[in-house]
């Protein structure tokens, strides 16, 4: 069957792969190492740019394994998608709710009032022109009627009444609020009163000579042992001012800084702190500090409107800034109630 | 003469080392490798007969274990290929090329040539032999070799008969 050449032919390529195999076989670099190294460099380029060509292709023996099942993976992926949006959703609603307690926990933190969280769980609707809100909190967690609830931003009304485990609050725009404020850095007070729209309250000085001017923050004035209001609490800013000074009525148009439309997390003053925080609650004192030097006419307004400015230092100036303070509250504390009730 | 086919065999074998190198075995189909080479390896063989299928098997074999990644032993392949070009180009007769024919040829070469690695590997003293996997890897070379073959076998026929057609069988 085989000639002779043929013969020669299988037996010689025979034995070389035979040679070939038993030199790579016997292990290390071998003589192999530099004819591989010389191909690899020669074809190296030609796989570099073939599989540049057939890289589109790739990932086509993926498909085996899905083929007869893409239908379940279609619906698997389906509603894991949907529990992932809604995880998303969830998680957003989670990281706001955060952020509203951290703000609240700041304001708590700087002016050392005690606290007890709550969530606005139910909403007077907006036709019935009363702003009232329920909060998850009641008398269990220690609430009491008139005590004041804050959120991160500032004041947001007091609480009307409690049941064992919620408690309804009215908000300080409710036209029948009435807060005792005083204009930041200095000691002009007056009464607040909602007027039953959002955004806008009304204040009103005790002095008709006060200098008012729009920008100037204004805190709460603090009642009789914090109730209905604690006192250093930021309520809003002025946005406008009405009448001229020496007039009889001299109103301001006041936007509070929280927003009552979107709240969620509140917080309920269970104990107000031992002394007034003054302006350390404010977001921004230094500003409100700065106008206060400005318009305030006596010496003491001068101390008052540095204090504010550095909170954890100036503890003893604080104190002498505070000392006035506690003679006016119950006045300003019966103003309050008489404008609650 | 012998340079234009030593060309054509030289260029197939190249294209089919290149091709299951960077496409087919990247491609991750279940079980083996198609193993394009022995496809062609066998076409060449039928085209051009057993002692040039030889050869060309032979020289295939040494070109896929140089090539990189060039896991493998070198001369294992060449031996092999040798061996397949050889009996391929031998035991079919020319008169009857059926498709089916021709295709389990090329089917029962792939799968030879799978287990005949692996065999000689271990005869060899190789441990890398990870036994539960050689019968699916048989198998799905087999099958992989069918599925080539109709398309593999006349495309080479065709080039053959065009470009050398004075040597073809």
């Amino acid at each position: 069957m085989l000639n002779h050449r043929t013969r020669i032919i299988l037996a010689v390529l025979v034995i070389i792969a035979l040679t070939f195999t038993i030199l790579d076989l016997r292990g290390g670099k071998g003589p192999f190492a530099s004819v591989r190294s010389v191909v690899s460099s020669a074809l190296g380029g030609v796989q570099v740019a073939a599989s540049v060509i057939v890289s589109p292709i790739m990932g086509v023996g993926s498909w085996w394994g899905t083929w007869g099942d893409q239908r379940t993976r279609i619906a698997e992926l389906e509603s894991q998608n949907a529990s992932l949006q809604d995880t998303l959703i969830r998680s957003a609603e989670d990281r706001a709710r955060a952020d509203a307690l951290d703000q609240l926990l700041r304001v708590a933190g700087v002016g050392r009032y005690r606290i007890v969280p709550a969530e606005v769980i139910a909403v007077e609707p907006a036709q019935d022109f009363t702003w009232t809100v329920t909060i998850d909190a009641g008398r269990d967690d220690g609430l009491l009627a008139d005590m004041t609830v804050i959120n991160g931003q500032g004041l947001i009304g007091r609480i009307l009444s409690t049941t064992k485990t919620t408690a309804t609050v009215v908000l300080i725009v409710d036209a029948s609020s009435a807060v005792g404020a005083r204009v930041a850095g200095t000691e002009e007070i007056g009464i607040l009163s909602g007027t039953g729209r959002q955004d806008s309250l009304e204040f009103q000085t005790l002095d008709p000579l006060a200098a008012l001017k729009s920008g100037q923050a204004l805190l709460t004035f603090g009642s009789r042992s914090g109730r209905p209001y604690a006192p250093g609490i930021p309520i809003g800013e002025v946005v406008d001012v009405s009448g001229t000074a020496g007039q009889l009525t001299r109103i301001a148009t006041i936007r509070p800084f929280a927003d009552v439309s979107t709240l969620t997390v509140v917080g309920v003053v269970i104990r107000p702190p031992r002394e007034d925080p003054r302006d350390s609650v404010l977001p921004t004192p230094p500003e409100k500090a700065d106008s206060a030097n400005v318009d305030a006419p006596a010496p003491t307004g001068v101390e008052d409107g540095a204090s504010p400015a550095p909170t954890a230092s100036a503890k003893p100036k604080k104190e002498t800034a505070a000392k006035p303070v506690p003679a006016p509250t119950p006045s300003a504390g019966v103003a309050t109630d008489a404008g609650g009730n | 003469m012998w340079i234009r086919q030593t060309v054509v065999c030289a260029s197939i074998i190249v294209l089919a080392v290149m091709l299951q190198l960077t496409l087919l075995s990247r491609l991750g189909l279940p079980g083996a490798t198609p193993d394009l080479v022995v496809v062609c390896v066998v076409a060449l063989a039928l085209a051009y007969g057993p002692v040039t299928g030889a050869v060309v098997g032979f020289a295939a074999g040494l070109v896929l274990g140089f090539t990189p990644p060039a896991g493998g032993v070198i001369g294992i392949q060449a031996l092999i290929f040798l061996v397949i070009g050889f009996l391929t180009g031998a035991v079919i007769d020319p008169r009857d090329r059926t498709v089916p024919i021709l295709a389990g040829m090329v089917g029962l070469s792939t799968g030879a040539a799978a287990l005949a690695y692996v065999l000689t590997l271990a005869a060899f003293g190789g441990n890398r032999v990870i036994w539960e996997e050689v019968p699916a890897l048989v198998l799905t070379s087999s099958l992989y070799g069918l599925i080539l073959a109709p398309i593999v076998v006349p495309t080479v026929a065709w080039l053959v008969r065009r470009l050398t057609p004075e040597v073809a069988v």
